[in-house]
C-alpha cells in the first residue's frame, strides 16, 4: 500500500478530531459534561492498557488500582497537607508509576500471566489499605473537602475542566503514537511478534515490558488525579474491582495495541455503563438489577468478543466495512511481516529470469 | 506457645482449601496452558448451592449434588473456553474465563442475592489437643485434600490419561498428531478443576462464609498457592496453600487483624516474586 498517501490523509483527520473532542464540552449539557469528563479519564487509562496488552502481551487487572492511587495521592496531598492542587495533579502519575515499577520489577521477568493475578491482588490490597488507613484516606466515609483545581488564579470547572481532561487525552494519545513509531516502539513490536526472537536480537524484553507497564500505570494515575478534581470527593466505592475489569472490556472492544481503538472503547463502554445504570434503576426493577446488568453484560462482551473477534470489536467491524482500517503500525502484531520496499519488484525480476520449465516444476511440486 | 500452635493448625486447614483451589488451576494449566480465572467461582457456587439445598435434605446429599452441578458448569466453561475455537492463546483463555466469571457472578446475584452464605460444619464441638482446639471440619478438609493430592499426582504420573493430559499442554499440535482429542481433554480438565474447587468450597464454606464476589479473593489465593509450585506441580500447590494459610493466620494473630487481606496478598506477591527469581535462575 502507498504509505505516503496514508500518512498524508492520516494526519489531518486526527488533528480535526482532536480539536472537536477538546471543544465539544461547550456544546454539551451539564449532565453530559460530567459523563464526557468520565469518558476522557477512562480513555487515558485505556490507551495505556491497550499498549500493554497489545505490545507486552500482558493483561493487567490493576489499572483500577493505579487509578485509585493517582486519585488518592492528589486528593490526600491537597486536602490533608494543603499542597498546591496543580502540583498534586502532576505528582499523581509519577507516584503511581513508582508503585507500578516496584510491583512490575519482579513480575515482568516471568513468562506467562502472573501479572494478571498479581495486579488483581494489588487492586484488592490498595482497596483494603484505603479502608485501613482511614485517618488519612477517610476510609469508608470517604475523603471530603477536596479543594478545586487551581491553575494560575482561575478554577477551571464545567466545560473548561472537560476540555482540560480531553486535552490530556490528546496529549496521552500523541505520546503513545510517538512511542509506537519510535525505536522503542519497533522493539515493542518485535516483542509482540515473538518474545524469543526479540530477545535473540538483543532486545531487553523484560526491561521494555516493565517500562510499558510503568507508563500505563502513570497514565492511570493521571486519570485518577483528574477524577479527584472532578468530584472533589473520593470514596472506595468508586474503585471496586469491576473498574479494572471495565478497562479490559474497553480494550476488547477497541482492539489491543490500538491508541484510537482504546479511546473508542472507553467512549463506548462509558455510554454502555450509563445506559445500563439507567435501565437497572428504573422503577419496578429488582434491587440487584444494576449490578446484575453491569456484571453480566461486561462478562458477555468479554467472552463473545474475545472468542469471536480476538483482535477487537472495532477492528473486526473495520474489516467488514473496509473502513477504519487501523494503521499498519498499530496492528502489526496481527499481520505477517511487512514487505521490504522493492522486494516485490526484485521477486518479479527473479521470476522473469527463471526459465518457464523452472516455474512449471515448482507449480507441479506445490 | 498454645496460641502459636492454634494459628498453625487453623493455617494448615485454611491452606488446604487454598491448595485445593490452586490444584484446580494447576490441572487446567497443565492440560490447556490456560489460567482459569473462574477457579474461585466453583468454590463459591458450590458453597452457596449447598447452603440452600441443605435446608431440604441431608448435608452429604446437598454437598454431593452441589459438587455435581458445579462440575458440570466447569465442563461447560471448558467447552466454551477451549472448544469453540480450539486454538485459543493463553491470553485469550484468561480473558474468556474472566468473562465467564462475571457471567457466573451475575447469575449468583440473581439466584442467591448479594449476602454471605454459610451452613453448619459437620460437628460443632472441637477436640482439645493440649490446649489447641481442633475442629473436625479442619481434619476433614485436610484429609480430603491430601487424598486428592495423592490421587492426582498418581493420575498425572502413572496413567495414560494423565500423560495425555500433560502431553496436550506440552505441544497441542503434537498431541493432536498422536491422536489426543485436545478439546475433550480441555473439557475434562476444566470439569476436574471445577470438581476440586467445589470440593474446597463445600468444605470451607462452614468456616468462611461466601458471597457472590468472594470468588476473586479465592482465585487469587489459589493462584498464589499454585504459583508456589510454578503452576505445574500438584504437591507444590498444596504446599504453597499451606504456607500461605499459616502465614496469614500468624499475621492476623501477632500483627494486626485489620491487615489480614493486605498481608495475605503481599505474602502472595512475595511468593510469586520469589518464584520469579527461582525460575529465572534455573531457566
Amino acid at each position: 500500500m502507498n504509505a505516503v498517501a496514508l500518512r498524508r490523509t492520516g494526519r489531518t483527520l486526527p488533528i480535526a478530531a482532536a480539536v472537536v473532542l477538546i471543544l465539544l464540552p461547550w456544546e454539551l449539557s451539564l449532565a453530559n459534561q460530567s459523563l464526557y469528563v468520565q469518558m476522557g479519564q477512562y480513555a487515558i487509562v485505556a490507551v495505556g492498557l491497550s499498549l500493554l496488552m497489545g505490545f507486552a502481551g500482558q493483561v493487567s487487572f490493576g489499572q483500577g488500582a493505579f487509578y485509585l492511587v493517582g486519585a488518592y495521592v492528589a486528593g490526600v496531598l491537597a486536602t490533608r497537607y494543603h499542597w498546591p492542587t496543580l502540583a498534586t495533579l502532576a505528582l499523581a502519575p509519577v507516584a503511581t508509576a513508582a508503585v507500578a515499577w516496584v510491583i512490575g520489577l519482579p513480575l515482568l521477568r516471568l513468562r506467562g500471566h502472573y501479572l494478571a493475578f498479581a495486579t488483581l491482588a494489588v487492586h484488592l490490597i490498595v482497596l483494603s489499605l484505603v479502608f485501613t488507613w482511614s485517618g488519612v484516606t477517610g476510609g469508608e466515609i470517604g475523603l471530603i473537602g477536596i479543594p478545586a483545581l487551581k491553575i494560575g488564579s482561575s478554577h477551571p470547572a464545567g466545560a473548561t475542566y472537560a476540555a482540560i481532561v480531553w486535552a490530556a487525552v490528546v496529549a496521552v494519545a500523541l505520546v503513545s503514537l510517538a512511542l509506537v513509531g519510535s525505536r522503542a516502539g519497533r522493539a515493542l513490536r518485535a516483542i509482540a511478534a515473538s518474545e524469543r526472537d526479540a530477545a535473540a536480537t538483543g532486545i531487553a524484553v523484560g526491561a521494555y515490558k516493565l517500562r510499558l507497564f510503568v507508563l500505563s500505570a502513570g497514565y492511570a494515575g493521571l486519570a485518577g488525579g483528574l477524577f479527584t478534581y472532578q468530584l472533589h470527593y473520593l470514596s472506595p466505592d468508586s474503585f471496586a474491582v469491576i473498574l479494572s475489569v471495565q478497562f479490559v472490556v474497553m480494550i476488547a472492544i477497541g482492539g489491543m495495541g490500538s491508541v484510537y481503538g482504546a479511546v473508542f472503547g472507553a467512549i463506548a463502554v462509558t455510554l454502555l455503563r450509563h445506559e445500563l445504570s439507567v435501565l437497572g434503576t428504573r422503577p419496578g426493577m429488582p434491587l440487584q438489577a444494576p449490578k446484575v446488568l453491569a456484571i453480566g453484560v461486561f462478562g458477555l462482551i468479554l467472552t463473545v468478543v474475545v472468542l469471536f473477534f480476538p483482535r477487537g470489536l472495532l477492528p473486526a467491524l473495520g474489516d467488514l466495512t473496509g473502513r477504519f482500517r487501523p494503521q499498519v503500525a498499530e496492528i502489526a502484531p496481527a499481520l505477517p511481516p511487512m514487505p521490504v520496499p522493492g522486494e516485490a519488484e526484485r521477486a518479479a525480476e527473479l521470476e522473469s529470469l527463471r526459465g518457464p520449465t523452472d516455474a512449471a516444476t515448482r507449480e507441479a511440486g506445490d | 506457645m498454645t496460641a502459636f500452635l492454634q494459628y498453625i493448625v487453623t493455617g494448615i486447614s485454611d491452606g488446604a482449601a487454598y491448595g485445593l483451589v490452586g490444584i484446580g488451576l494447576v490441572v487446567v494449566f497443565r492440560t490447556t496452558n490456560a489460567l482459569n480465572f473462574a477457579q474461585g467461582v466453583y468454590a463459591v457456587v458450590a458453597g452457596m448451592t449447598t447452603s440452600v439445598l441443605v435446608l431440604h435434605m441431608p448435608l452429604v446429599l446437598a454437598a454431593v449434588l452441589a459438587i455435581a452441578i458445579v462440575t458440570t458448569i466447569g465442563g461447560l466453561m471448558g467447552l466454551i473456553t477451549i472448544g469453540i475455537r480450539g486454538d485459543t492463546t493463553p491470553l485469550t483463555s484468561l480473558i474468556v474465563t474472566l468473562g465467564l466469571t462475571l457471567i457466573a457472578e451475575s447469575c449468583e446475584l440473581l439466584i442467591f442475592g448479594d449476602g454471605p452464605h454459610s451452613y453448619a460444619p459437620i460437628a460443632n464441638h472441637a477436640w482439645d489437643v493440649g490446649g489447641v482446639l481442633v475442629q473436625p471440619q479442619y481434619v476433614l478438609l485436610l484429609g480430603v485434600t491430601l487424598v486428592v493430592t495423592l490421587g492426582l499426582n498418581l493420575l498425572f504420573r502413572k496413567t495414560i490419561v494423565g500423560n495425555a493430559l500433560v502431553a496436550a499442554s506440552d505441544s497441542l499440535r503434537a498431541a493432536r498428531l498422536v491422536g489426543i482429542d485436545t478439546v475433550t481433554f480441555g473439557v475434562v480438565a476444566f470439569g476436574l478443576a471445577a470438581f476440586l474447587g467445589a470440593l474446597g468450597g463445600v468444605l470451607l464454606t462452614p468456616l468462611m462464609p461466601v458471597a457472590y464476589d468472594s470468588d476473586l479473593n479465592i482465585a487469587v489465593n489459589g493462584f498464589a498457592a499454585a504459583a508456589f509450585g510454578g503452576l505445574v506441580s500438584v504437591p507444590g500447590a498444596l504446599l504453597g496453600g499451606i504456607v500461605l494459610g499459616m502465614a496469614e493466620n500468624l499475621v492476623v494473630g501477632y500483627v494486626n487483624p485489620q491487615y489480614e487481606l493486605t498481608i495475605a496478598l503481599v505474602i502472595m506477591l512475595a511468593l510469586i516474586g520469589w518464584r520469579a527469581r527461582h525460575e529465572v535462575s534455573t531457566a
